[in-house]
């Protein structure tokens, strides 16, 4: 999956760009101030590409903003300039979300990272969207609250990332993702207004903007603010891993625990390579098997004591090997620590792998594990799954040795046909790293020529002039106002004034 | 004007497709806002199958004119449930309540129609059929139509079918009621003891509140809970209210002393959800001219602390970003042909 940059080449795209003329960065500096205004080629690389480290672009310019006006300013100077924006958060983004446009102003929004107001009584927190995932929990959680989305970057992960991608993580079966738990935002738009949508007191008259802002993935605006939900914790978790002699029995008993009414907080399936990455990353005693799972239930503590008694009473009956239980908080801890460093543990297996991200129906888990090892090998790859089972939120790892010529290739269309096989299955081609840069390419295959075009015009709603992130999950240009079919270049287009969207 | 029924999506399709013609699209018309006259109404009433269910996955795709209370019994026979509980279950499509953001207590646990719908089909304007979301409980990929459609009054496109994630039926349930009580400590109460309430809701005819609150799941939960609060006298779930004027408003759960202040002039029942920050009220009062009177006095009210009110079709001012909201309706619905005069387009 090389960087495709839809509608004009990288070295166009390079040609175009080329450095930005001082007197334009200097206009940079006097709104963010000289020290976050980043225009010197070492500089810049910092800021190359975001978690997908395979692509890389440089940006032409990056401003480290700490204010809604500031942003404003960006936006404006960057719209009279002609330069597309990519907005970034922390940068941990899977699916090349924040990966510069060539000669872009990237606006950096790690710097805005105050939390500006928690209300419990309305269970709401207003935080700019620098602030950390994890933080929002640990500003809440001595007075007994914490913010449910969890991805499993929330220690580094920035909520106006987690906004752009609408991110999920292991919680979201029962609690659901950054949309559900999103009331409201600030948010510049590309000529430099800012409005503001929805908001602490929920459904006042108008579209449901938030909705889709959230998961729109820095294609319509940049979020300065953000109000998001807040939860009391839950009385009691109960937690237990369970070993199982394959991916189907494991696959049957996730079935059969949410058959019986149960809604688990969290169902994490691991296969034998993805145990023995956890095990060698952080020390967890989990025994080889070929198949294990990871389980929560949560909320009262009764409740809790009932469900997870006949959850592992029903994983027995599907097969499991063995069933353990955390003695302490600590041990929970660790079982969790985990699971949710397997992503990296893996890179102790392998020299380099892909990490996958797609959806199937709960109940093809079993079939389509089985696919994707015959796929493995048909193209002599090893593939680590790990992932939600509870939603069938698959991330099936696709192992390689960069060093062996092909085998990089291989890798990426094996991962490409991992994404088909989800989609013969009725799925996704991704249920929480998002499109970005890396699977633009795939949305024609998932959607209709038509369901894109409906979704640019929303696009074109917020951004007519497509200046924010270009060339991210639509898989072909289109400027707005253009009708579908020929490509025709528009004269702003020609005049360099706008870029392909 | 005319009215149709088309049998299938791609008869509604071909009738919008003709274009030129200012529409209504008409479900069970439990929320329908009054407003001017059409050329076209589109009914949904044959539009009334269950195109596909899977209880394993838990998700079902239905078209616009089924009923929730038709859809219930066929999840029902699963042991499943939509999550979503709006009156007049017999009468109210899923289409409908997409297109309304209609809710009810139930809200309090498992959110609203926008929490629960996962993909959507929808005809545009012009004609174009186009899908947004999927069949699977989670998806990211391109942007989230579904959630554009919840509460569009039928102003942005057909929505012609509509994909939600269902939720088991719960083993037992129970409901509670603090006659007199106030909504707020409540709400405290049930958060300091780590209690779940699936519904609350607290209800006022006169000068107090009851606040209802229902407990659901498996038995040892439920009873666990129910023991938590032995004060509150167990009874039954209040019957649904009626009333002509259906008024919908929010306002902050903290601000539930000045909503019940700036309604009273209404004379009007109000229920409350006051975890949610929303609400109805229902006036019986006979002088047009003082209940419009008192609705816009409630509005100023409830608007001086960052809430809203819409009565019957009256929506109030737009929101300050409203610009925005406006080129969506224009993007897509460029002839302004879809609903006209019912929502604040």
């Amino acid at each position: 999956m090389k960087q495709e940059t839809p509608g004009a080449t990288q070295a166009e795209l390079k040609q175009r760009a080329g450095p930005l003329p001082d007197p334009l960065v200097a206009r940079f500096a006097a709104v963010v101030g000289d020290a976050y205004c980043i225009h010197e080629a070492a500089q810049l690389r910092t800021y190359e590409s975001d978690g997908l480290a395979s692509f890389r672009v440089t940006p032409g310019v990056v401003v480290l903003p700490t204010t809604t006006e500031e942003v404003v300013a960006c936006v404006k100077l960057a719209r009279e300039a002609g330069l597309p924006i990519v907005a970034r958060g922390s940068g941990t983004g899977l699916s090349g979300g924040a990966l510069p446009v060539p000669g872009c102003v990237l606006i950096g929004l790690s710097r805005m990272r105050r939390i500006l107001e928690v209300d419990y009584d309305n269970a709401y927190i207003r935080v700019q969207p620098g602030v950390i995932n994890l933080d929002v929990s640990k500003h809440i959680g001595p007075q007994g609250w914490y913010y449910a989305p969890d991805p499993s970057s929330q220690s580094v992960c920035s909520i106006g990332g987690n906004v752009a991608e609408n991110s999920g993580g292991a919680h979201c079966l029962k609690y659901g993702f950054t949309v559900n738990h999103t009331l409201g935002m600030r948010m510049v738009l590309y000529d430099g207004t800012v409005a503001d949508i929805g908001g602490p007191v929920p459904d006042a008259p108008g579209y449901d903007l938030a909705g889709i802002i959230v998961g729109s993935e820095g294609l319509l605006g940049i979020v300065t603010e953000v109000v998001l939900r807040i939860l009391r914790k839950p009385e009691a978790t109960r937690t237990f891993f369970a070993t199982f002699p394959s991916n189907t029995e494991a696959a049957n008993a996730v079935s059969a625990i949410i058959a019986s009414g149960i809604v688990p907080a969290a169902i994490e399936m691991m296969d034998t390579l993805a145990i023995v990455a956890a095990k060698a990353a952080t020390g967890v005693d989990w025994p080889d098997v070929d198949s294990a799972l990871l389980m929560d239930v949560d909320g009262v503590t009764a409740e809790c004591e009932h469900t997870s008694t006949v959850a592992v009473e029903l994983a027995r009956k599907a097969g499991a090997l063995e069933i353990r239980v955390p003695r302490d908080a600590a041990e929970r801890e660790l079982m969790w620590k985990g699971r949710k460093s397997a992503f990296a543990a893996v890179g102790r297996i392998a020299r380099n792998y892909l990490v996958q991200d797609g959806v199937i129906p709960r109940s093809a888990i079993a079939k389509v594990l089985q696919e994707i090892a015959q796929l493995g090998e048909r193209f002599g790859l090893r593939v680590a799954n790990v992932f939600h089972a509870g939603d069938g939120n698959l991330h099936p790892l696709v192992l390689f040795d960069a060093r062996e010529p092909g085998e990089e290739k291989k890798a990426e269309e094996m991962s490409g046909e991992i994404l088909r096989i989800c989609l013969r299955h009725g799925g996704s081609i991704t249920g929480e790293h998002g499109v970005g840069a890396d699977k633009a390419q795939y949305m024609g295959e998932m959607f209709t020529e038509q369901d894109l075009e409906t979704m640019q015009l929303v696009r074109c709603a917020f951004d007519p002039a497509g200046s924010f992130n270009p060339g991210k999950v639509f898989p072909s240009p289109r400027l707005c106002g253009d009708k579908p079919g020929l490509y025709q270049p528009h004269p702003t287009e020609l005049s360099g004034e706008a870029w392909r969207a | 004007m005319a009215r149709v029924t088309p049998g299938s999506v791609d008869e509604a399709q071909a009738l919008l497709a003709e274009g030129g013609r200012r529409v209504l699209f008409v479900g069970g018309g439990t929320a329908m806002p009054p407003g001017p006259s059409v050329d076209l109404e589109v009914a949904t009433s044959s539009l009334n199958r269950v195109v596909e269910y899977a209880p394993a996955d838990q998700v079902v795709t239905v078209e616009c004119g089924v009923t929730l209370a038709q859809l219930q019994q066929e999840l029902g026979k699963h042991g499943q449930r939509l999550a979503l509980d709006p009156p007049q279950p017999e009468k109210a499509t899923l289409g409908g309540i997409v297109a309304s953001n209609s809710f009810g207590p139930l809200r309090t646990r498992f959110g609203s129609v926008r929490d629960l719908i996962i993909g959507v089909s929808i005809v545009r304007a012009d004609g174009t059929r186009a899908k947004g979301g999927g069949k699977v409980v989670k998806t990211v990929a391109g942007f989230d139509l579904p959630k554009l459609m919840c509460g569009s009054w039928g102003t942005l496109a057909f929505i012609a079918t509509a994909t939600f994630r269902v939720h088991p039926v719960p083993e037992q349930t129970v409901t509670l009621c603090a006659r007199g009580g106030d909504p707020l400590e409540l709400v405290r109460r049930v958060r300091g003891r780590q209690l779940e309430p699936a519904a609350m809701m607290a209800v006022r005819e006169g000068t107090s509140w009851d606040v209802y609150l229902r407990f659901e799941g498996f038995g040892a939960g439920v009873r666990a809970q129910r023991d938590k609060l032995r004060d509150l006298e167990e009874t039954d779930w209040p019957a649904p209210a009626a009333g002509p004027l259906r008024i919908r408003f929010g306002a902050l759960p903290s601000h539930v002393a000045q909503v019940a202040k700036a309604l009273a002039p209404l004379g009007a029942r109000i229920e409350w959800l006051p975890t949610v920050g929303v609400g109805f009220a229902y006036s019986a009062a006979a002088d047009a001219a003082a209940v419009q009177a008192a609705v816009q006095a409630a509005r100023r009210e409830l608007m001086a602390l960052g809430g809203w009110l819409v009565a019957d079709g009256d929506w109030g001012p737009p929101p300050t970003s409203w610009a925005v909201h406006r080129s969506v309706k224009e993007r897509l619905d460029p002839g302004g042909l879809l609903a006209p005069g019912r929502f604040l387009v």
